[in-house]
């Protein structure tokens, strides 16, 4: 494929309109135009008025990436003539020679590997890399990489959007180290080798001389290895030795590490909930829990009638709440919602056409973003095991009912919660004649026909109510606390048990085990209704709930159950903290804000006083 | 095409000369081009050495099509038979990921990045120096500042 003459130098401004036009740039090559017509501009930094955009296509299904087309634009702005390139790989423009395989030493290598790492994932790039002309003069890309998809799922294409501009920078000053050339002449023409040129041939007569790890480049040190690791070991590995710290101590480094540690959307959150905080002080603050506050907080609305019992929880920014036990017993059925991202968050009633039967006891989950998804309780007929979900993102949010094949048994105050983003957990909780459970159910909601699963278990706790559960890793349940049989009696538990729910899955022949976790440390004091909040790193913090004796339900116990020996931790937390926390009406927010409904009295609930137990330290965006 | 299984000759950077399966070089994306090309000359990898070489090779029989058996038992045989690989001295493992690298065999690659990520997992600033015989370079005001600093590694 050849690139064909584009008459039409496009100004970014074009770009941004939603379905730009453009003359065919490749006249029979459908394919391409298609591939741009895709593109959106992506940053609004990009206003140039007048400089043009350069674009190449990579063909991802090729090894290597070649480039198969340039437009006139990129010709101009890199001297490179698009016979040039073609069948090339775009890492060409980080040679500062044509004879030069390698890439030159002042390009951030942090930014190379994020490129590598988004082409691997197939998301987008967005990002300023240093390029060379062909003769070359440095120049700053600001660079977008857009994979593009075929109905398969499979990037077909890579479509790079490349604003060029001067490079304000003295190469002569920095310092170049010498590597030997290497004789590849067969393969050249590839572009093929870039990536390998920077070290020096391999063999026993080097490594004996060399420091160790630090005879491997930048790229592979940042990009692989140092990026598999958590915050905390970057941090003990960032302090080794220079090289690694400079490697290590940067914002896309602290972003790889962050994102692969919490997973891409978690991470995400994070740093909107952080706002201008930064990756690097976000890890920091997200592991040694420095930056933790209590605030209060006062909102708007009502929630009327008046109600103890009830379930909330949030999705997204948005703090819903569902039923409860009214006076006189009467249970509730309505759905309000705080929206925190308003100016004045006030409480709304959610207007539905038709709502779930009410019910106190029950549990209110968040499922997929902005699902809701209500199970069990007391109901005005006795104890319940319908499933009703709703999803706040609709035009017109509507409470649907889910038939899930065999239900759970009937129950109330058992313990829900969502592993993998869409599936529910059930475990636990009191039957009707007042018999204490231990089962755990399972509802995929993702799937068309939802249909409860029991997770067999070879060995489950003592049966109770009120406990926590909750994930860490993606398929580790942590049990904690509630009001458990023992012999003829029921106690508040302090007690922490562990299961992984995959073991369970496959034949039926395997079965999953819940086992006792043996922790050192302060543990918290036995209780049940307490709050657990799940950490991004895994980590659970436990609180609130009714205790016995003078313990203070606002004092936080943090545990790693990942860890060989898992200890429990007390965290003194300055601030205003809550009187009161039940596990019900707590609603964790984007990870970093857990939110604590009820005011000050036990018996009445007042929903306009919150109590945010602030994880992190935020930088207002706007600030 | 005859049906017998092609060979692949490769030369490492001191002239020993090695010869696998067209399968097993296929897998290696930067010399498959030349691979599909029908070269018959001895490949040059002036970046390996023939010890080196060797053991890419020995991985690189094992592992195809065994990584991507659904058989338990042979996952697991392969786990343990890549556990026992992977022993080796640092500057082996090292040269290994280099290796990896410049051939482009994504599963060798990841392999021995993880283990050397593994390797420096929850150790103290000593432990990591001490691991990777890396020597302090820091004045010792920049490491008066990172004990300031790394207080939070404790105990964590």
């Amino acid at each position: 494929m050849a690139a064909k003459e584009e008459s039409n130098h496009l100004p970014t401004k074009r770009l941004k309109s939603v379905s730009p036009v453009y003359d065919d740039p490749l006249s029979g090559e459908d394919e391409a135009v298609e591939l741009e017509l895709q593109l959106q501009l992506p940053h609004p930094a990009w206003s140039y008025p007048t400089t043009p955009a350069s674009f190449v296509v990579s063909d991802a299904s090729s090894p290597g990436l070649p480039i198969v087309y340039v437009n006139a634009s990129f010709e101009h702005s890199t001297g490179y003539r698009a016979d040039e390139v073609l069948g090339r790989n775009c890492r060409l423009l980080q040679c500062r020679s044509t004879l030069s395989q390698r890439r030159h030493p002042s390009v951030d290598l942090a930014v190379v590997s994020e490129i590598r790492r988004c082409l691997e994932l197939g998301v987008e790039f967005d990002g300023e890399l240093l390029n060379f002309r062909k003769d070359g003069t440095p120049l700053v890309n600001r660079l977008k990489l857009v994979p593009i998809y075929d109905d398969d799922g499979k990037v077909t294409h890579v479509v790079g959007i490349q604003m060029f501009s001067e490079a304000k920078i003295n190469l002569n000053s920095m310092s170049c180290p010498v590597f030997k050339e290497t004789s590849e002449q067969e393969c050249d023409e590839t572009g093929f080798y870039c990536q390998t040129n920077e070290s020096p041939p391999l063999g026993p007569q080097h490594y004996e001389e060399m420091s160790g790890i630090l005879q491997l480049s930048d790229e592979v040190l940042a990009h692989n290895i140092l990026s598999k690791l958590t915050p905390r070991d970057i941090a003990a590995v960032g302090s080794a030795c220079r090289r690694i710290r400079d490697i290590a101590n940067t914002e896309h480094m602290w972003k790889m590490v962050c994102q692969n540690a919490w997973g891409r959307d978690v991470s995400g959150r994070l740093k909107q909930m952080t706002g201008k905080l930064g990756w690097g002080r976000l890890a920091r603050e997200m592991t040694t829990l420095e930056a933790v506050r209590w605030k209060k907080l006062t909102v708007g609305g009502v929630v009327m009638p008046l109600r103890c019992n009830f379930s909330a929880c949030a999705a997204g920014n948005r703090l819903v709440l569902f039923g409860g036990e009214g006076v006189n017993m009467q249970p509730m059925d309505d759905t309000f919602v705080l929206n925190l991202d308003a100016a004045s968050p006030e409480w709304r009633r959610l207007s539905v056409e038709s709502s779930p039967p009410g019910r106190w006891g029950h549990t209110l989950s968040c499922l997929n973003g902005s699902w809701l998804v209500v199970f069990g309780g007391c109901g005005k007929q006795g104890l319940l095991n319908d499933v009703f979900v709703l999803d706040l993102d609709a035009k017109q949010p509507t409470w649907r009912e889910v038939s899930g094949g065999t239900p759970p048994l009937p129950r109330s105050w058992h313990s829900s919660y969502t592993v993998q983003g869409s599936k529910l957990i059930v475990s636990g909780g009191c039957t009707d004649a007042g018999v204490l459970l231990s089962d755990t159910f399972l509802l995929d909601l993702n799937v068309e026909n939802p249909k409860w699963k029991e997770i067999p278990t070879s060995w489950s706790p003592p049966s109770r109510l009120g406990h926590s559960v909750s994930t860490y890793g993606k398929t580790k349940l942590l049990m904690f606390g509630g009001l458990a049989k023992r012999g003829h009696l029921r106690l508040r538990s302090g007690e922490a048990y562990v299961m992984d729910i995959e073991s369970a899955n496959g034949d039926g022949e395997s079965q999953a085990r819940w086992r006792q976790l043996e922790c050192g440390g302060s543990s918290p004091p036995p209780r049940l209704d307490h709050v657990a909040v799940t950490m991004p790193c895994g980590r659970v913090l436990v609180f609130g709930g009714s205790i016995v004796g003078l313990h203070s339900p606002s004092q936080l116990f943090l545990l790693d159950p990942k860890e060989e020996k898992p200890s429990w931790r007390m965290l003194d937390v300055p601030g205003e903290a809550p009187q009161f926390a039940w596990g019900k009406s707590t609603c964790v927010v984007g990870g970093t804000r857990v939110l604590v409904l009820g005011g000050q009295t036990k018996e009445e609930w007042i929903l306009n006083e919150l109590h945010e137990l602030c994880l992190a330290s935020r930088q207002e965006p706007d600030a | 095409m005859s049906s017998k299984k092609k060979v692949i000759t490769l030369r490492s950077s001191d002239g020993e000369i090695f010869e696998v399966e067209e399968a097993v070089a296929l897998e290696w994306l930067t010399i498959k081009p030349l691979v599909e090309s029908g070269c018959t000359d001895a490949i040059p990898l002036p970046q390996v050495t023939g010890n080196i070489l060797a053991k890419v090779i020995e991985y690189c029989k094992k592992h195809i099509g065994a990584s991507e058996s659904e058989d338990r038992k042979i996952l697991y045989e392969l786990e343990s038979w890549d556990a026992d690989f992977i022993k080796v001295d640092q500057g082996t493992l090292f040269d290994l990921i280099r290796a990896a690298d410049y051939l482009t065999i994504k599963t060798l690659f990841e392999f021995t990045c993880q283990t050397v990520a593994d390797t420096i997992k929850h150790k103290t600033i000593e432990e990591v120096r001490h691991i990777f015989r890396e020597s302090n370079d820091f004045t010792p005001e920049e490491e008066k500042e990172i004990r300031g600093k790394s207080w939070w590694l404790q105990g964590l």
